[in-house]
C-alpha cells in the first residue's frame, strides 16, 4: 500500500458517513455544554476585582515561556465559610423533593388515567397536558400571581362562596413556590408516565387478577414496579430542574424563601461576584451529577 | 390419539357436568361475539375450543376466567354459578397466549404469586413452588428473570403459575403457538401427562386443529360464535356434521352433487365430477333431487395408475401436483371436470418405479363407507 494510498483510507476512516453523524451530538455537547462549563469553572478559581470583565485571569503571561496559573479555590471555601449557602443548597434540596413527590402523585394519577380512557380520547387528554406549553413560562407563572395574591380570584372565589370570610395568605410563601413548582413541572412527570403506562401489557394486570390479586394490591405489586422507568425517568426531569429552579421562588415566593438559584442570581447581578456565584453553580452541578449517574443507570438496566 | 378417560362421562346421562355454560350471549356494542351457546365439561376433561379466528372461542374462555362478563345466561362451576364472580375470586386459573410472566419477578417469584395472594404460610409456598418447578423441570432456573429464559422455558413457567394454586380449571389460551413444531409436539404429550397427573380439568383454545385432536378427550369446534359441532377428535374427523367442520379439521375433498335415492350399496349421487352416479354407505334422510356433498378425507382415496377392479366410484384424472412429505405423499389429480381432488398415498416402496409422477393418468377410488355424506 503506497502512502497516498494509506492517507485515503485514513481520511475516509475519519470522514465516514457513521462518524459524521456521530460527530454531532459530540460537536453539540462540546459547544453548549463543555465549553460553557470550562468557562464557568475558570471563573469559579478567579478572583473577583473592580474590573471588566470583574475577576481575575486564570492564567497570566509573564516573562517567561510558559504562562504562570493564577487558581484560587477562595470561593468555594467561602461557600462553606457562610452557613447561608448551605442554607440555601438544603433549602432548595428540601422544596425540590417535596414538589417532586407531588408532582409524582399527582402526574401519576393523572399519567395513569389518560393510559386507561377510551384510545380516541387519549390524543386530545394529552394535547390538554401540552397545551400550557404553548404559552411563555413566565406569562404562566404570573397567572399565578394574580389567581393565588390576598385580592386574587382565588381568595374572590372563596370569600364569594363563602367558605372563608378574611383572605388566605398564599402569595410570598413556600406554598405558593409549590403551587407554581408543581404546576409547572407536570408535564415533564406526565409524559414519561404516560410513555410507560400506555404500553404495559395488560395481560400482566389480568394474570395477577387471575392469580387471585385484588385490584388494588395488583397496583402496588405489579403496575408501581413496572412503571419504575418512567417513575424515574419522570422524577429526574423534575427534581433536576427545580433544584436551580429561580423564577419560581423569585416571583412567588416570600423573602423566607431561600433557593439556591435565587442565591446565585443575587450574587451575579447585586454583588457582581462572579467567581462566588460560578462556584455556587459548579457545586450545585456536582450535587446535580449524582442523581444524573443514577439515573443513567437506572436508564441502561431499563434498555437491556 | 389422545387416551380417553375410562368412560366418556358425556355419554353417561348420570353424571353431572363440572362446568355447564348456559345459554351465553356475550355483546360488544353491537357485535355478538356469542351467540346464546350451551355447552357442558366434564370432570377431568380435556376440551379443545377450535375455530378459525374471530369464532369467539377465546372470548367463551375469557368469559371463564372472568375478564369477560356474559351478556345474557350464566355459566356455573360444580353447580355454582359463577357468572358475577369478579376473576381474583375464582377457583380458575388462566395460562395465557402471551404467557404474561411477570417481568419484575423471578421464575420462582413468578409461580408464588398466586400461593401469596392466599397468604399460605411461606413454607408451604416454598414448598408448593419446588414441587412446581420439578413438575416441569426447571429447577435449576428458579431464580432467572423471564427475558433470561428460551420460549419453551416461559411456557413451562407459565404453566407452573398457572398450576401452583391447584385450580379447579385450568384455561389455555393457544398455550403452544408460541413455539416451535417439535417442542410443540413434545409439550402436548407433557400437557397430557401433566393433566393425567394433576386431575385437573383443562380448556384450551386453539386454532391448530392437529393439536386439537392430539390432546383433547372432545373437541368444540366454533364459527361466528356458536359450537358448530361438539365432539371426540375421532368423530369430528370421520363424521364431521357439515362441510365447515369436514372442511376446517384436516384435509378434504368435497364433492357437489344432487341425491339420487338409495340403493343397496347406499345414497347414490349425481355428482358433476363424475359421469356414473357415486355411492356412499351412509343413509339419511333426503328427497330425491335435494343437493348434497360426499366428503372423502384424501387418505381415503385410492390411488392407482390401473383401473380399480370395482364397479362404483372411480374417477379419471391427470396428476397435476405431488407434495412429497417422506412417509407419504400428497397427489393433486386433476379430474376431467376440472377439479382437483387429494390423494394420499403411503411410500412404502423405495424405489422409483412404483411411484406415480407428474401427468401421470391415474384412477381414483373409494370405499361408499369412506365417504361422508352432509347435507350442509
Amino acid at each position: 500500500m503506497s502512502s497516498n494510498q494509506r492517507t485515503q483510507s485514513l481520511l475516509k476512516s475519519i470522514f465516514n458517513g457513521r462518524r459524521a453523524i456521530i460527530a454531532i451530538p459530540y460537536l453539540w455537547l462540546l459547544m453548549f455544554f463543555m465549553l460553557p462549563f470550562i468557562f464557568v469553572l475558570k471563573i469559579s478559581l478567579a478572583e473577583p476585582i473592580m474590573a471588566i470583565p470583574p475577576y481575575t485571569a486564570l492564567l497570566e503571561w509573564g516573562d517567561s515561556l510558559l504562562p504562570s496559573i493564577r487558581a484560587s479555590l477562595e470561593s468555594y471555601l467561602f461557600l462553606f465559610s457562610d452557613s447561608l449557602y448551605i442554607k440555601a443548597y438544603l433549602s432548595s434540596l428540601k422544596i425540590a423533593i417535596i414538589s417532586t413527590i407531588l408532582t409524582l402523585i399527582i402526574g401519576y394519577s393523572i399519567a395513569y388515567s389518560v393510559a386507561k380512557a377510551p384510545t380516541r380520547w387519549r390524543g386530545i387528554l394529552l394535547m390538554l397536558v401540552i397545551l400550557p406549553f404553548w404559552t411563555s413560562f413566565l406569562i404562566r407563572v404570573y397567572a399565578w400571581i394574580g389567581i393565588l395574591k390576598t385580592e386574587g380570584l382565588l381568595n374572590l372565589a372563596l370569600m364569594s362562596i363563602g367558605i372563608i370570610d378574611k383572605p388566605l395568605i398564599i402569595m410570598n410563601t413556600d406554598l405558593a413556590v409549590y403551587i407554581g413548582i408543581v404546576y409547572s413541572y407536570l408535564p415533564f412527570m406526565i409524559l414519561p408516565l404516560y410513555a410507560n403506562l400506555e404500553k404495559m401489557d395488560i395481560s400482566l394486570l389480568e394474570a395477577a387478577a387471575d392469580l387471585g390479586c385484588r385490584p388494588f394490591k395488583t397496583f402496588w405489586t405489579v403496575t408501581i414496579p413496572l412503571s419504575m422507568p418512567g417513575i424515574l425517568a419522570g422524577c429526574f426531569l423534575v427534581f433536576i430542574p427545580v433544584m436551580g429552579e429561580f423564577v419560581i421562588p423569585d416571583l412567588l415566593g416570600g423573602t423566607k424563601t431561600l433557593m439556591i438559584g435565587k442565591v446565585l442570581w443575587t450574587e451575579f447581578f447585586y454583588n457582581r461576584d462572579w467567581p462566588v456565584a460560578s462556584a455556587v453553580a459548579i457545586i450545585l452541578l456536582a450535587l446535580l451529577v449524582i442523581p444524573i449517574m443514577l439515573y443513567q443507570k437506572s436508564q441502561e438496566k431499563a434498555i437491556s | 390419539m389422545s387416551e380417553l378417560p375410562s368412560v366418556n362421562p358425556w355419554l353417561d346421562p348420570s353424571q353431572k357436568p363440572y362446568i355447564q355454560i348456559e345459554n351465553v350471549t356475550k355483546k360488544f356494542g353491537d357485535f355478538t361475539a356469542i351467540d346464546h351457546l350451551n355447552l357442558d365439561i366434564y370432570k377431568n376433561e380435556f376440551f379443545s375450543l377450535l375455530g378459525p379466528s374471530g369464532c369467539g372461542k377465546t372470548t367463551l374462555l375469557r368469559m371463564l376466567a372472568g375478564f369477560e362478563k356474559v351478556t345474557e345466561g350464566r355459566i356455573l362451576l360444580d353447580g355454582e354459578d359463577i357468572s358475577e364472580i369478579p376473576p381474583h375470586l375464582r377457583p380458575i386459573n388462566m395460562m395465557f397466549q402471551s404467557y404474561a410472566l411477570f417481568p419484575h419477578m423471578t421464575v420462582e417469584k413468578n409461580i408464588a404469586f398466586g400461593l401469596k395472594q392466599d397468604n399460605l404460610p411461606p413454607n408451604e409456598i416454598n414448598q408448593r413452588v419446588e414441587e412446581m418447578l420439578e413438575l416441569v423441570e426447571l429447577s435449576d432456573f428458579a431464580k432467572r428473570k423471564p427475558n433470561q429464559l428460551s420460549g419453551g422455558q416461559s411456557q413451562r413457567v407459565a404453566l407452573a403459575r398457572s398450576l401452583a394454586k391447584r385450580p379447579k380449571l385450568l384455561l389455555l389460551d393457544e398455550p403452544l403457538g408460541a413455539l416451535d413444531k417439535r417442542l410443540r409436539e413434545q409439550t402436548q404429550f407433557e400437557l397430557m401427562d401433566i393433566q393425567e397427573k394433576l386431575e385437573v380439568t383443562f380448556v384450551i383454545v386453539t386454532h391448530d386443529q392437529e393439536e386439537a385432536m392430539t390432546v383433547s378427550s372432545r373437541i368444540g369446534v366454533m364459527d361466528s360464535g356458536n359450537l358448530i359441532q361438539v365432539a371426540t377428535p375421532t368423530e369430528i374427523y370421520e363424521a364431521p356434521v357439515n362441510k365447515d367442520v369436514a372442511d376446517f379439521i384436516g384435509d378434504v375433498n368435497i364433492l357437489r352433487g344432487i341425491y339420487k335415492g338409495q340403493n343397496d350399496v347406499g345414497t347414490q349421487l349425481h355428482s358433476d365430477d363424475s359421469d356414473s352416479i357415486v355411492f356412499a354407505t351412509q343413509e339419511v334422510g333426503a328427497s330425491t333431487g335435494d343437493e348434497m356433498w360426499f366428503a372423502i378425507r384424501p387418505e381415503k382415496l385410492e390411488i392407482s395408475k390401473k383401473k380399480p377392479k370395482n364397479q362404483h366410484n372411480i374417477l379419471k384424472g391427470l396428476i397435476e401436483d405431488i407434495a412429497y412429505g417422506g412417509s407419504f405423499s400428497t397427489y393433486h389429480v386433476r379430474l376431467d371436470s376440472g377439479r382437483i381432488l387429494k390423494a394420499i398415498r403411503a411410500n412404502r416402496v423405495r424405489t422409483e418405479e412404483h411411484h406415480l409422477t407428474w401427468e401421470d393418468e391415474v384412477y381414483l377410488h373409494w370405499e361408499p363407507h369412506s365417504a361422508v355424506v352432509l347435507l350442509s
